[in-house]
């Protein structure tokens, strides 16, 4: 079990490494954001402790899936098993667990300890074959593979839009459209294989045209009820709401060129802090957005043909 | 017409395809054999342009690549997403938009159904679906065989065949000989990274024993079987 560990602790580490940055200094800068990004929760909305509750649990049944647990068992039996997920679970949860306590969330806090241990001890095995439905299967690729693994968000998101138009929040309501937003910008976070660009018979540029133009009408397919309902029910603040929504496809256009600026690695750490930094200044989207693309028509030359 | 002429690819210091000359025919089945690593799928990837290579690949439609199926060996396939919609991925992909997937189901796939649930022998039916709707002038199989069960190796061979009487270029590499003999109508045989020789049809059952004799050897004595 120790050497198990001491190797979840290389792998991570090397994957840290791949990234550009100092394991060390990772997490250290992992510990800091994670203080501040939970605090700014905490300050904005009463519905923190329950973005912090699905933020872990979700990470929870990462660790969940059933090919990992099949290895564990395998390899370890099932006794060591569930000792090892256990640790596990509860490792994640420390951090998570630790700032309910801090916000008085008690209730919420010792009921995430009680779902990490059920989720170690427990296999979520199930024969049932359901397909869930979506509005993305004439295109499908990001948004039918994203939407299907973040289903759940969507309907936390619209009943926050409700809740924010019954209670006169127009904020909460802004940030029932930036958790869309953010939501569809994860779908982008990792490169596909080689292959599914391979594939293409498309230009680099007309390649780029196709993901943006289809990632722009799915998301507004995605944002459309916060949209329409923010607009009916706060008209005097149209402004704000649009401003919004543009800006959130301009950074769902920014992560489609900066992911295929890196390909066919992962954003490297120069690039991930560009678009970091590009959230606290979005006009820094207008130098970003030709930047990128230029980096990744170069990149994706090296796939698709460049001549029409 | 695909033509490769003086294709060489090193990884750092390894030269894994060394001087490699072939020409494939329109309507015509090209088998490539040899052992692990010889370089087949490294030869595949270069024809396809997933590899960057050294020597000229050139054909009579162009890009190669647009006009190319590829069978990888081991397939991947995305989580979440159906038979259905990862066939009209690739079909997208082509430009091939009012395909009817249902009716093209000659495997019998449970195309509703994510593919990441299928067995791999489902997973590379359904590979091979795709990379057929896309309706290509040339196609690589990179294993197909492999994995698949007698009646759709059947139904693979009919296919591979009524290809060939399209007047498509197929090339194929297996492990399986008789898949081969079955199906090509030449040969190429790659030992490390070279190409050893070009086999017409007439003399596959030569070539199969000279690799037998060559593969086998004296290794079966060798482990003193008790």
């Amino acid at each position: 079990m120790k050497h198990y560990f001491h190797l979840q602790f290389l792998i991570t580490n090397r994957k840290i490494k791949e990234t550009g940055i100092n394991p060390i200094l990772a997490y250290l800068l992992g510990l800091v954001a994670f203080i501040i990004i939970t605090a700014y929760l905490f300050q904005k909305t009463e519905f923190a402790k329950y973005i912090v509750v699905l933020i872990c649990l979700g990470l929870l049944s990462k660790l969940s899936e059933n090919n990992r647990t099949d290895f564990l068992i395998a390899t370890f039996g099932d006794r060591l098993k569930n000792k090892i997920r256990i640790l596990e679970n509860g490792m994640v949860s420390i951090p998570f667990v630790t700032v309910l306590i801090y916000q008085n969330a008690m209730l919420e806090a010792a009921l995430l300890w009680v779902i990490a241990i059920i989720f170690a001890v427990c296999a979520f095995k199930t024969n049932v074959n359901f397909t869930l439905p979506t509005p993305f299967s004439k295109r499908p690729f990001e948004f039918l593979v994203g939407f299907r693994k973040t289903f759940y968000l969507f309907p936390m998101a619209y009943l926050l839009t409700v809740i924010a138009i019954q209670v006169g929040n127009f904020n909460l309501g802004i940030f029932s459209m930036l958790l869309i937003f953010g939501t569809v910008l994860s779908y982008f976070a990792k490169p596909e294989q080689a292959y599914y660009v391979w594939v293409h018979a498309y230009t680099p540029k007309k390649f780029l045209l196709y993901k943006i133009a289809t990632a722009t009408q799915y998301t507004s397919i995605l944002v459309a009820p916060v949209l329409v309902g923010l607009l009916v029910f706060y008209p005097n603040e149209f402004h704000i709401v649009l401003l919004f929504f543009l800006i959130g496809l301009l950074f769902v256009w920014t992560i489609i060129l900066a992911k295929y600026s890196a390909y066919p690695n992962e954003m490297s750490l120069p690039e991930g802090m560009l678009l970091v930094f590009s959230v606290y200044f979005p006009p820094m989207l207008l130098v970003m957005i030709p930047f990128f693309y230029k980096k990744s028509i170069h990149k994706l030359k090296m796939l698709l043909d460049d001549q029409d | 017409m695909i033509k490769i002429n003086g294709l060489h690819k090193t990884y750092g210091n390894n030269e894994v395809l060394i001087d490699i000359n072939l020409a494939f025919s329109k309507g015509k089945v090209y088998g490539i054999v040899g052992e692990n690593g010889a370089g087949k799928t490294t030869l595949f990837r270069c024809i396809a342009g997933l590899e960057s290579y050294t020597g000229t690949i050139i054909s009579d439609l162009n890009p190669l690549k647009n006009h190319l199926g590829l069978l990888l060996t081991d397939p991947f396939f995305f989580s979440k997403m159906t038979g259905k919609e990862y066939i009209r991925l690739l079909c997208n992909a082509r430009g091939k938009t009012n395909i009817r997937i249902d009716e093209k189901n000659i495997f019998n796939l449970p195309l509703d159904q994510y593919a990441s649930t299928y067995s791999t022998g489902m997973k590379k039916k359904l590979a091979i679906t795709a990379i057929l709707l896309q309706e290509n002038a040339y196609f690589i199989f990179d294993e197909p065989f492999n994995g698949v069960d007698i009646q759709s190796n059947i139904i693979l061979t009919e296919i591979i065949l009524k290809l060939k009487e399209l007047n498509k270029i197929v090339i194929i590499s297996s492990h399986i000989f008789s898949t081969l003999s079955d199906t090509c109508d030449e040969i190429h045989l790659l030992r490390k990274g070279a190409q050893i020789k070009s086999v017409q049809k007439s003399a596959f059952k030569d070539l199969e024993q000279e690799m037998k004799a060559f593969t086998i050897g004296n290794s079966i004595e060798k482990l003193d079987l008790k």
